[in-house]
């Protein structure tokens, strides 16, 4: 077993306010998982705003840097150290946005995006396979090179310019996707589509995927583990199935109780 | 059922209309849309984003400006004299409604509430010339409605910004239910909450309600929150209403094809069936499909379809739907 991301005791503090009213705030304590290589999954974290998952994301993608523990890929430092090892760990690990529309410039094509990535971390050498390797990504998510190609993100609905933001992150062949909160700008009719294809990538394209949401109900549906945090430090961590049907400490239970499921059942309780 | 409802919607037509440089473009978001509220309930709104639910609130609270222009059809509340309505009412009769007997929580609690000025100011602004009396009057009605909202009086002294997200939307809600109104539209007032204030906000929107008997039209895109909360329950799709009946039928039995997808598609924890999502793409308002708008992506579709705006049929006591196939099974 090797593992592809392992992380152990990662910890993230932020210092805030001025000489004299310095106080410094934990974003993350603590926080040990590792993915396997060899078996791909859906991982997801799970917690309200503010507790953490956000900042996890980010270390993990190399944007920010751990105050504390360490984070690793395959082994190496997350993030590397010169601009080689920069461009070789972001062809590895890929994020996706929870808004389309502001993930991608108004301005510029979305082909010019998929170029792009294809050129910089996919390691096409001209034009011609640049295109072959962003319409093979398109592809992937049911869409194609010839449909996109001279659109502007406004010309999209949610549901398609996310998928083309997939694309994007699978052009390079990444062996991990982060997606935080994927699927909460989508329209519901669109939602399943994309969450459905999360699993399929997983399926047959091997690649982990770590799922950052605060809808239970999704999680419950497409994950394979998941963590919930709050207020920096992960509560509950096991099989997602496992852990939502029985959740054991108070705070997972509050957060499940809370799920309002779509059944008509009892109205509300008054108090 | 004898009494008259509040709020009776009837052929509301509402369209934005705009003229650049010789480009006439018209989008019809609130498309010939008829339904009533009656008092004591809670009526849900739902739809995905662009299907033209805050367009209707708009237009049914008379909010109405360029681009956007009412192009028929009218919303009578029943607490106007007849033969009024928003619309045509004057300003001064208009100010006295608003507030009083017809208010709004609106989505983003941050944003609505005024940054520089202290919570007791917002509510004398809004409240203190519908509820009249004298100044300290005026404080210790608040601060008893507060506490009702589970609020400490001491955030009259407190900015918006000092204050939790699940606190302001408090505060908006016990700012829109102070006076006291018949009616309270609610525009996604919990979507930017956490799951476990959301649900607590929600008991406090319906425990107030019930204790004022007032109606509410409540609109979001989360079913969830429409199958906890609401009485009766009407689907949008594409400026237009698809469905209308009790929450109960159209959770327990959805007629329409996009409700029928909208309430399967949803998944349940300690449910692991797969979902499916709807095939197609959200319609251009701008450019609506001919006929009926969701028939490019319905699977019931036939010739009709594409030919025929469909028009809403009774299909149970208290349910209505607006689709060709639907009504063609029934009929």
């Amino acid at each position: 077993m090797t593992a592809l991301l392992t992380l152990n005791n990662v910890s993230k503090s932020f210092t805030r306010g001025g000489l004299l009213s310095r106080h410094r705030i934990e974003a993350v304590k603590n926080v040990s998982f590792t993915i396997d290589n060899n078996r791909p999954e859906i991982f997801a974290i799970i917690g309200e705003s503010g507790s953490g998952k956000t900042t996890l994301a980010r270390m993990i993608l190399g944007m920010q840097e751990v105050s504390g523990g360490s984070l690793t890929l395959e082994g190496n430092r997350v993030g590397g150290r010169t601009r080689k090892e920069r461009l070789a760990f972001m062809a590895k690990v890929q994020p996706i946005f929870q808004n389309p529309f502001e993930a991608f410039n108004p301005l510029k094509k979305i082909d010019y995006y998929l170029l792009m990535t294809a050129m910089r971390f996919g390691g096409a050498a001209d034009g011609a396979e640049a295109e072959a390797a962003a319409d093979t990504a398109l592809r992937q998510v049911g869409l194609s090179l010839s449909e996109v190609r001279g659109r502007f993100p406004h010309e999209m609905s949610g549901g398609q310019l996310q998928r083309v933001a997939i694309a994007r992150a699978l052009v390079s062949k990444p062996r991990l996707i982060i997606a935080d909160e994927p699927v909460s700008m989508v329209d519901a009719s669109l939602r399943m589509a994309i969450v459905n294809l999360f699993g399929e990538l997983r399926d047959k394209l091997g690649l982990s995927i770590i799922y950052i949401t605060h809808d239970l109900a999704t999680a419950y549906y497409i994950a394979d583990r998941l963590i919930i945090m709050q207020k920096g430090e992960v509560v509950e961590a096991g099989a997602a199935r496992e852990v939502l049907s029985d959740p054991q400490h108070p705070y997972s239970r509050q957060l499940r109780d809370a799920v309002l499921s779509p059944q008509v059942t009892a109205p509300i309780s008054i108090k | 059922m004898t009494q008259p409802p509040i709020l009776r919607v009837d052929h509301l037509k509402a369209h934005f209309r705009s003229s650049y440089f010789g480009v006439y473009r018209e989008v019809p978001a609130v498309d010939d849309i008829s339904f009533d509220v009656q008092p004591n309930e809670i009526f849900g709104l739902a739809g995905e984003s662009s299907s033209g639910k805050t367009t209707l609130m708009k237009t049914i609270a008379g909010l109405i400006a360029p681009p956007l222009e009412l192009i028929g059809g009218n919303a009578q509340f029943s607490f106007m004299p007849p033969a009024t309505n928003l619309y045509g009412a004057d300003p001064t009769q208009l100010a006295r409604i608003r507030w009083s007997r017809l208010s709004y929580i609106m989505q983003g609690s941050m944003n609505v509430l005024n940054p520089l000025r202290q919570i007791r100011s917002i509510f004398r602004d809004f409240a203190a010339v519908h509820l009249g009396g004298s100044k300290s009057d005026f404080e210790t009605k608040t601060a008893n409605h507060l506490s009702r909202l589970r609020l400490d009086p001491s955030v009259l002294d407190a900015y918006p910004h000092e204050l939790s997200g699940g606190m302001r939307q408090r505060v908006t809600i016990a700012l829109a239910t102070i006076c006291r109104p018949d009616f309270i539209i609610a525009d996604e007032p919990t979507t930017a909450l956490d799951v476990i204030v959301q649900k607590e906000v929600l008991g406090m929107i319906r425990s107030i309600q019930r204790e004022m008997g007032s109606s509410v039209l409540f609109v979001t895109h989360d079913m969830g929150v429409h199958a906890a909360l609401t009485d009766k329950l009407g689907i949008m799709y594409a400026g237009c209403l698809v469905e209308v009946g009790r929450t109960v039928d159209i959770f327990n039995a959805p007629q329409h094809p996009y409700t029928r997808h909208l309430i399967h598609s949803l998944p349940r924890i300690g449910d692991t069936v797969q979902r499916t999502g709807l095939t197609g793409t959200p319609p251009n308002l701008a450019n609506p499909p001919s006929g009926c708008r969701f028939h490019p992506r319905c699977p019931l579709a036939s010739d009709i379809c594409t030919v025929e705006r469909p028009v809403m049929r009774q299909v149970a006591p208290e349910q209505r739907v607006a689709c060709h196939a639907v009504a063609g099974a029934d009929a």
